[in-house]
């Protein structure tokens, strides 16, 4: 069963590789949600179910999400709708769609086939990831934590707003605290 | 964990505390000196634990960590740049448009990143700690964010990071796959166990990682950000890139080199010696006409990590103690240096024009002394730390017969008395008019950074006169392994 491996392999390869070659954020975003579920599915075929399902959860699920929804956000009005509609052409989910269709097709056959992994190895179990990262691993747990603070603290500074006044009549002497 | 291995990582835990004291402190509203006092205690207090609890290393925390006297050492030397790199923040912040209270806390973020490098054993931490540092160090490099340079600073250094980072994983995955271990010393063992030892895929897997290390020391090939960040990163920040994050990445390099015995694979010295020869040159020859100082100290920091690969390249004692001496004494004179650069800076821009240097001795008679100091240090002129510095890396490259690496050194060393010397000469040239800088801060904190300054020139004379304390106290760490 390793041929599963492959295809999902070659699916993700081929994604990435439009999600770089597309010039509308939607159409690359879109391909990269693909991307991630090829990933996920190598891990799922790698006997990694817990972090497959999290790669969706996460990446293609909460992280790529976010980013379309700001996309569309960034141009919300009449004209753009209807430009939209006519962007959406079938040459634009078509593509994505049909990869992830042979995506689908493929955890179909997995759980069919009823023992968990395409490869020889074990398959990981959430108890087993849960044990680890709460037991040798819990230190760089800790570190993760940080490691997100430091993103967060630097992702607020940059993003910070300075109050814009249009007028000078409306500008005040206190300056942000 | 044990009590013992708990009091062994104190210190980083401690490390730890105090980037979320800074954010409570910001909670709570408090002031931006109250912030500043408390970050200085709290290094001092970090410093001080790691010298308490030498008594209880070497202890490992398996699998991650290992706090050895090496680690200690490095750890030590990461703490006292950021514990001077603050005292400098305060003067430099305190006058420019931004808030400064968060800058502390990812300061310390970074600082916990980079000293939780030299207590790793194992891919997990390396990797974790390292996106730590470099994290921190984007928000840091562009942290005055309404000016051009920083925002173009910031994004190179984003996305070169980003890149090494992917080249790293990349790297580690290759040797986890060759040898099924992540831990730097299992990884040989398995290794001699299993396969021949010039497997391509583990030479390849390390290699590739040390383009991250290489990019994170800014070693010719991996050196195309490192001006650009110099010169848009805050005067502090890059005193703090120049320092503690180049201390942290040598000494996982080191402790990598160690335990896997990189120097004992001909094709590692070869790339080794290879990289080190082009820095020497390509960063002193760059540095020649350069007309900006922050670009010159960039350009001469990637020369000076070339002189430092030739004492890494023997991987004996000797070597190891060259190294952190070399380090030290490095940073302490950067530090002095940009120290200076930071004191001079007006509100509006950095003193980085080699213009604005122009008869300083005339102006203010200490700056200029510091600086020159620094820069003889710099260029290794005896009575200064940098000559002895260079003295024992030529010594444990001599020893181990490295005569190709030794050579470039010197003759490396002779060109960039050209431009160090250059920068001296405008210091005692013919004043301008000399304008009067007011200084609206509290007068101790400029104080209490004039102070820093001295100290740093004592420690650079201290170091270059009497090295024999410092230097035992290193071997006496280096024991607890």
């Amino acid at each position: 069963m390793q041929l599963l491996f492959y295809i999902s392999s070659f699916i993700a390869l081929l994604a990435t590789v439009m999600v770089i070659t597309r010039y509308q954020p939607i159409h690359a975003l879109l391909y990269l949600v693909v991307s991630f579920l090829a990933v996920a599915m190598i891990f799922l075929s790698l006997g990694a179910p817990f972090v497959a399902v999290l790669e969706v959860i996460i990446y293609a699920g909460a992280i790529m999400v976010l980013f379309i929804f700001v996309v569309m956000m960034l141009n919300l009005d009449k004209e753009t709708a209807a430009q939209e509609r006519k962007w959406l052409t079938p040459k634009v989910w078509l593509g994505p769609s049909l990869l992830v269709l042979v995506l689908l097709g493929e955890m179909i056959v997995l759980l069919l086939k009823g023992n968990g992994s395409a490869l020889p190895g074990t398959t990981v179990p959430p108890r087993a990831v849960a044990l680890s990262l709460y037991g040798p691993y819990l230190i760089a747990v800790e570190l993760a934590g940080f490691l997100l603070m430091a993103g967060i603290v630097g992702a607020a500074h940059i993003g910070q707003h300075k109050k814009k006044h249009l007028h000078r009549f409306l500008e005040e002497k206190s300056t942000i605290p | 964990m044990s009590e013992l291995q708990f009091q062994a990582i104190l210190p980083f835990v401690l490390l730890a505390a105090s980037s979320i004291v800074v954010i409570l402190l910001i909670a709570f509203r408090q002031r931006h000196t109250v912030i500043q006092v408390t970050g200085f205690l709290m290094m001092c207090l970090v410093v001080f634990t790691m010298w308490q609890v030498r008594t209880v290393l070497p202890r490992a925390l398996p699998p991650l960590f290992l706090v050895d006297g090496f680690a200690a050492i490095f750890t030590g030397m990461i703490v006292f740049s950021v514990l001077v790199v603050g005292l400098f923040s305060f003067v430099y912040f305190e006058e420019r448009e931004e808030n400064p209270r968060e800058y502390y806390i990812l300061l310390f973020l970074a600082t916990l990143g980079g000293a939780v490098l030299t207590i790793s054993k194992h891919f997990l931490s390396f990797f974790l700690a390292l996106e730590l540092l470099s994290v921190g160090l984007y928000a840091l490099v562009g942290y005055l964010r309404y000016r051009n340079n920083a925002i173009e600073a910031g994004m190179k250094y984003l996305i070169l990071a980003a890149l090494s980072s992917a080249f790293l994983l990349f790297g580690m995955a290759l040797v986890y796959m060759e040898t099924g271990s992540m831990d730097f010393a299992f990884i040989v063992q398995r290794l001699a166990a299993t396969r021949p030892a010039n497997s391509v895929l583990f030479i390849m897997g390390i290699s590739i990682m040390l383009v991250a290390v290489g990019f994170k020391l800014a070693l010719v090939p991996f050196h195309l950000w490192a001006a650009d960040v110099y010169q848009g990163a805050p005067a502090p920040v890059t005193a703090f890139i120049a320092t503690s994050s180049k201390i942290a990445v040598f000494a996982v390099l080191l402790r990598l080199s160690q335990q896997i015995g990189l120097q004992q694979f001909p094709v590692f010295t070869t790339i080794f010696s290879i990289v080190a020869i082009a820095s020497m040159i390509t960063g002193n020859f760059l540095a020649l006409q350069q007309q900006n100082v922050k670009r010159l100290l960039a350009y001469s920091s990637i020369a000076h990590f070339g002189y430092l690969l030739v004492a890494f390249l023997p991987g004996n004692t000797a070597g190891v103690e060259a190294t952190i001496f070399y380090l030290s004494s490095y940073s302490i004179t950067l530090l002095s240096a940009l120290g200076v650069i930071t004191v001079m800076s007006t509100r509006e821009r950095d003193a980085e024009d080699i213009a604005d240097y122009r008869g300083l001795f005339w102006r203010y008679p200490a700056l200029a002394a510091v600086l020159s100091i620094a820069l003889f240090s710099l260029a290794g002129i005896p009575l200064t730390a940098g000559f002895l510095a260079k003295f024992f890396v030529l010594a444990a490259g001599v020893q181990a017969n490295l005569w190709l690496p030794v050579t470039v050194l010197v003759l490396a060393s002779v060109v960039s008395l050209y431009f160090y010397l250059r920068i001296i000469s405008t210091l005692f040239a013919d004043a301008p008019a000399a304008e009067e800088r007011k200084h609206t801060l509290h007068p101790f904190f400029h104080f209490a950074t004039y102070a820093t300054l001295w100290v740093m020139l004592f420690l650079l004379c201290w170091l270059g006169v009497f090295p024999g304390m410092f230097l035992a106290v290193v071997r006496d760490f280096l024991l607890l392994r």
